[in-house]
């Protein structure tokens, strides 16, 4: 299993946990598997190409998965993956 | 004490009148307590569809929809993630630190929004995880549009510190 951090927006969808356990090999994997424990998760996190949304990173363990195999990066027992939106604020 | 070479402060306020009405937001790197180099970075928030915008909450959530697109930009800013993380990992390489977050309000003054203190406090939550150091959050206010003021808060505990910065000349 796949410890899973969900960010700040999305916890009404996971009834307020902040984290999930999800199974799965890869990031695409759990994306859907989150959808299916969470329905309507998967078009908060991408767009209708299926790709991660402009304003979100995705981060298995420590790294980004743009730097590694992007959804196809694989994961392991014990691996952590996070949901991160990017900065953003206003007056 | 942050120390902020002269170029950079100058770069971060022809940031903020190059995109001005819309918000501008980038990020600084460096080592100890002193900036290096800044990274600018796309605010995405004119881009960004309805659904998006439940990335925001409360008050702020409201007046955005009130909005069009393009006046969205006027109040508030979202980062582009992919770009934050191009910039994380270039510093990365140089071995330097992420020092801090900058962005600007446009038409008040420099002192953090409840927007801000409230992302602050989310990214908090995560960041720590991520073994990233605790950011500074810079603000550039063109309030008075001839006197732009730069000032730097610590937000911690949903409290936002000012932190002295002080320019170097080069």
């Amino acid at each position: 299993m796949i410890k899973v951090r969900i960010p700040t927006p999305l916890r009404p969808m996971t009834g307020g946990k902040n984290e999930v356990e999800i199974a799965g090999n890869s990031v695409a994997e759990i994306i859907d598997n989150l959808s299916s424990a969470h329905p309507g998760i998967k078009e908060r996190i991408c767009d209708e190409q299926g790709e991660v949304r402009r304003f979100i990173n995705i981060y298995v363990n420590e790294e980004d998965i743009r730097f590694l195999t992007g959804k196809e990066t694989l994961l392991k027992d014990g691996d952590e993956m996070s949901i991160i939106p990017a900065i953003a604020g206003g007056r | 004490m942050f120390h902020i070479p002269s170029g950079i402060l100058q770069d971060m306020i022809a940031h903020a009148r190059e995109l001005a009405p819309h918000e501008c937001c980038g990020i600084l790197s460096g080592k100890n307590q002193s900036v290096a180099e800044t990274y600018r970075i796309t605010n995405i928030l004119a881009n960004m569809s309805d659904g998006d915008l439940s990335r925001f909450e409360g008050a702020k959530l409201s007046d955005l929809q009130r909005l069009s697109p393009e006046e969205r930009a006027d109040i508030a800013f979202q980062m582009d993630a992919r770009e934050m993380a191009m910039a994380q990992r270039d510093i990365r390489s140089k071995e330097l630190n992420l020092i801090g977050f900058y962005h600007s309000h446009t038409f008040s003054p420099a002192r953090p929004s409840q927007t801000d203190i409230t992302i602050a406090m989310e990214f908090e939550g995560y960041r720590q995880k991520l073994n990233l150091p605790e950011p500074l959050h810079l603000i550039v206010s063109l309030e008075h549009t001839d006197k732009p003021d730069i000032r730097a808060y610590r937000i911690q505990d949903s409290q936002a510190t000012e932190v002295q910065i002080q320019e170097i000349s080069e």
